[in-house]
């Protein structure tokens, strides 16, 4: 293979000052933009397509401001879901679960350093992938139809579980909510519409941005006026010795990383699964295999490791199928697809053929953005650790307005502010009432999707359920569904009986 | 108690579901399982789990006192309040009210909040509307 | 750091030049929404033309491209009718999808008179493929075998049931001696490349669906066209070698045109921008390259012609639903 000759003209094409320069801009700009509450990667890459034109930049170096916004808003995420508990954007939801508990301890800093260096591994590895397996994962991906989507969404499901440690009845409640806020707009199967209650504003469905906004970000406002707690500086700012990972937690999370980024890539590379399933399922797997002591929730370094290598590795998954079918399997996929057809550039399955500049220039900017962003992230750690010194009375004012700017900004919509502000009163009294509220946006994220696909399968199969256990790639992902279900209580039966007489003897 | 209370609330909750569901008017041609079996299994599923927190519930949360309780819905009615006035007054200055007012009502002085708000309103407006060219509401100055 | 310094300079621009031009229309914000997912024939549409009209320099900041995906359309309709109505800087990608649906009452409470209709930018004709390996290869045998066995073969189509793309493929089973519309399986997909994809997976039989949603995978091996629906072969070396549903003696015809529609409340100094731009953009080589490129065939309406055209299609789509036995 020539691989590696067509890798080197990539880099050739690439390697300019101005496109470092350019890199260097994009990645800045997008790890802010990842932070921010709101804006999450499709924003910042949609945002910086019209800057891009007015500066009038050729094919390449857009394409490469472009990649660097959206990997360094793929870094960015998970900066406020470690110091503020609030994901900057979908993807680094799971990161609340395990970061902000890191951060409680005084560990932020590590935990900020590790989250770096495992949103390298897996977006490093997963361009790799995209290098030398691109061809074959397109026939992977071609293999999931409605029926095999479906289980895969039932098996997202099923592992729910894992997440919420204390209370299953009150996850399945959070998931339950999430579902049924999915259900709300035009039915796409039909075109009929649900539970709008005739408001055309709901036509389209609730926006997850807006929910995930509300949630955690008004919510958490919420819960620091009920406390009075602006002048304490923020909870998480005790002790900050540290701002790098110390090695052993590195040797720790190494097989985690390892593993996240595969199935980080995988969940990537299947149009329509995306960044999200790929920390989601990248974290619940890791918590079934590794969490022997149950740590996983109260700042484990791996449940860190974990979804952020996966959503780094599926981001680069995603671009498989989008630059090899033209299926976008991202809404930010979707936007950079978008970006390519404006230049003239049609994916598909004869771009890698027609374009090997572009695919190649491309390839290559993936590798200067993430190599970048490590040696930009890293020393940072420092500065973004600051922010926590800031105290709260003037902090969390900050991070409100921002929420309001991240979906007025995009949206436009009044009716989505308000809709902003009812989920931060819900998600009070949610977290009050220790309902988790990640289940709630997971529902809202893949829930049409999960039915869409059942009912296109009934379709193709004239109602005989056969076809949802039809293939072997479904009996897998049943047989893994139902592992990932039963798993918990067998293990758990196994484990009590070890763990009762040194608790209460 | 509070549990309790979830717990009903939520059976109430999916009883309105189904009800709306079976409401759902179905066009010319639908498909096999149609638009109303997916809500209407969500709402069972809620409905299932709705009774955990019923016969078992935890321990009831610290709700806040009056006091806390009406800061609490004083700041709702503040972030609604900005809603509506962002497309009348613009960006900058309602920003720069509503971050004051939070801030303020968070603990800090008078002074210090109104510092506060304007330089969070102003330095938002240069990043996203200067730098990031995000459309943020105009107000009759433009700002 | 210097590429800061060009931003903040592009941004200081922009303002300025807003400032100037602040007396004779031209638009501040441009901004085009594309009804469904980013990939499909309304996207091309509005990313083709934005640029096009970026090039051209008939308008000064690049055009924004918002997806508003849903309701087949109707999410974006109902959007612009209730939220944008007064909005000059907007036009929206439109297409014979969007009038079907008019036309079948499927937007809820919406008539094509509640925007005005700018103009067209060409047409692209329907096909149905298959896939390279189907041992199906010309349009009357699939047919033959839809009515052998109507639940064997599935149809799939990036628009809702009963939209555009669901159409096209009842029109041609009517014409090739199938009367019954619920013998004619067909699943909806986000998109003709979602569509596409499930086909070359083998999950489905054949695929409804626009040329240039299928042309890239036509050039590639992966799919085999059986039939354009068009009058005679589409022009150029790459289309014309594909057989008409025509010549098969299936008599459909499918156009599917594209172009903009615009908020009603715009006022007339902003509508008569956009005809124009659109028009003169239509005229241009740029556009004809593009055209030839993508297989999209001419089909020139404007302004009032096209509000007349439109009219034209809604009725003959609400008789065809009517036969075919989609609305009562």
């Amino acid at each position: 293979m020539d691989v590696f000759s067509q890798l080197a003209d990539g880099f050739a094409v690439a390697l300019t000052f101005q496109n470092l320069a350019l890199a260097l801009v994009g990645c800045f700009i997008g790890t802010i933009i990842g932070a921010l509450p709101g804006l999450g990667p499709s924003n910042g890459v949609a945002i910086l397509i019209p800057v891009a034109f007015t500066l009038g930049l050729p094919a390449t170096p857009a394409l490469i401001l472009l990649t660097s916004v959206y990997y360094g808003a793929m870094y960015g995420g998970r900066i406020s879901s470690i110091l503020l508990n609030i994901p900057g954007d979908e993807p680094a939801l799971m990161t609340t679960l395990d970061g902000y508990p890191m951060a409680k301890k005084g560990q932020a800093g590590e935990a900020l350093a590790l989250s770096g260096i495992a949103s390298f591994v897996g977006a490093f590895f997963a361009t790799w992938g995209l290098v030398f397996l691109a061809p074959q994962l397109v026939k992977v991906a071609l293999l999931f139809g409605p029926a095999e989507y479906f289980a895969l969404f039932t098996l997202a499901f099923a592992t729910l579980g894992g997440i919420a440690s204390q209370n299953q009845g009150k996850a399945v409640i959070a998931t339950m909510i999430g579902l049924g806020i999915a259900m709300v707009g035009v039915d796409h199967q039909t075109g009929v519409p649900r539970m709008t209650f005739g408001n055309i504003h709901l036509y389209e469905g609730i926006d997850f941005l807006v929910a995930i906004v509300g949630l955690f970000a008004i919510s958490e406002v919420l819960l620091f006026l009920e406390h009075k707690a602006g002048s304490a500086p923020s909870e998480a700012n005790q002790k900050l010795a540290r701002v790098t990972a110390p090695f052993w937690m590195l040797k720790k999370t190494a097989g985690t990383m390892g593993r996240s980024t595969i199935i980080g890539f995988l969940a990537g590379v299947l149009p329509g699964a995306g960044a999200s399933l790929g920390s989601f399922v990248s974290y619940t797997i890791e918590k079934k295999i590794s969490d022997k002591k149950g740590t996983f929730g109260t700042g484990d370094p791996r449940g860190v490791a974990a979804p952020e290598a996966g959503n780094n590795a599926a981001a680069g998954g995603a671009l498989v199928p989008m630059l090899a079918l033209g299926v976008p399997g991202s809404g930010t996929t979707a936007v950079l697809l978008a970006m390519l057809m404006a230049l003239n550039i049609t994916p598909g399955p004869l771009l890698f053929t027609q374009r090997p500049d572009v695919v190649w220039g491309l390839i290559a900017a993936l590798f200067i953005g993430n190599i970048m962003l490590l040696c930009l992230n890293i020393p940072l750690v420092g500065l973004f650790v600051r922010v926590l010194r800031v105290p709260s009375k003037y902090l969390m004012p900050a991070v409100t307005m921002i929420s309001f700017v991240g979906i007025y900004g995009i949206s436009g919509s009044t009716f989505d502010l308000i809709m902003m502000i009812i989920f931060g009163v819900v998600g009070y009294v949610l977290r009050k009432l220790n309902i988790p509220t990640v289940p709630i946006i997971l529902g809202i994220l893949l829930g049409n999707e999960m039915e869409t696909n059942l009912r296109r399968a009934l379709e193709i199969s004239n109602g005989d359920v056969n076809i949802l256990w039809g293939s072997p790639l479904t009996i897998g992902i049943w047989i893994l569904a139902i592992a990932g279900f039963v798993a918990p209580f067998v293990v758990g039966r196994f484990l009590r009986p070890k763990k009762d007489p040194t608790v209460a003897p | 108690m509070s549990d309790r209370v979830l717990g009903v609330a939520c059976l109430l909750l999916s009883a309105f579901y189904i009800f709306m569901a079976t409401q759902i008017q179905t066009s010319f041609i639908t498909d096999y399982l149609g638009p109303k079996f997916f809500p209407i299994l969500i709402a069972s599923l809620l409905a299932i789990a709705a009774i955990f927190p019923i016969i078992k519930p935890d321990p009831d949360p610290d709700w806040p006192g009056i006091g806390r309780f009406v800061e609490i819905i004083f700041a709702v009615a503040v972030m609604v309040a900005y809603t509506y006035a962002l497309p009348v007054v613009g960006f900058v200055l309602s920003t720069a009210i509503t971050s004051g007012i939070l801030s303020w009502r968070l603990g800090a002085k008078p002074i210090a909040a109104a510092i506060a708000g304007v330089s969070i309103s102003v330095g938002i407006y240069v990043v996203f509307h200067l730098v990031l060219q995000l459309s943020l509401a105009r107000g009759p100055w433009g700002f | 750091m210097k590429k800061i310094a060009a931003l903040g300079a592009a941004t200081i621009f922009a303002a300025l030049s807003f400032t100037s031009s602040a007396f004779a229309y031209e638009p501040e914000q441009p901004e085009c929404i594309a009804p469904a997912n980013a990939g499909g024939g309304w996207d091309f549409t509005c990313r083709q033309i934005g640029k096009a009209l970026y090039d051209l320099k008939t308008i000064a900041s690049p055009m924004q491209v918002v997806n508003l995906a849903g309701g087949g359309g109707g999410v974006a309709y109902a959007e612009v009718v209730s939220k944008r109505n007064d909005d000059n800087d907007l036009i929206v990608a439109a297409s014979s999808a969007t009038t079907t649906r008019l036309a079948q009452g499927a937007f809820p409470g919406s008539t094509m008179d509640q925007v005005r209709w700018v103009g067209t930018i060409g047409a692209d004709y329907g096909v149905i493929a298959v896939a390279k390996d189907s041992p199906i290869n010309t349009l009357p045998e699939l047919f033959e075998k839809v009515k052998e066995n109507p639940r064997g073969v599935a149809f799939a189509g990036g628009s809702a049931v009963g939209g555009w793309d669901h159409l096209k493929v009842l029109i041609a089973a009517k014409a090739a001696g199938i009367s019954d519309a619920r013998a004619v399986k067909y699943i909806a997909f986000e998109g003709g490349g979602e569509a596409v994809t499930q086909l070359l997976g083998g999950h489905v039989q054949a695929f409804t669906g626009d040329i240039s949603e299928a042309k890239g995978f036509v050039d590639s091996g992966d799919l085999k066209i059986l039939a354009v629906l068009s009058e005679e072969r589409l022009p150029g070396a790459e289309f014309d070698k594909f057989p008409t549903a025509k010549e098969q003696g299936i008599d459909a015809v499918g156009a599917n045109w594209r172009g903009f529609y615009a908020p009603k409340g715009m006022s007339d100094d902003a509508y008569n921008y956009w005809v124009k731009a659109i028009k003169d953009t239509y005229a241009s080589d740029e556009w004809k390259e593009i055209m030839a490129n993508n297989g999209l065939m001419p089909l020139a309406k404007f302004g009032p012609d096209f509000e007349k055209f439109v009219a034209d299609q809604i009725s003959s789509t609400q008789q065809l639903s009517r036969e075919i036995g989609l609305i009562k």
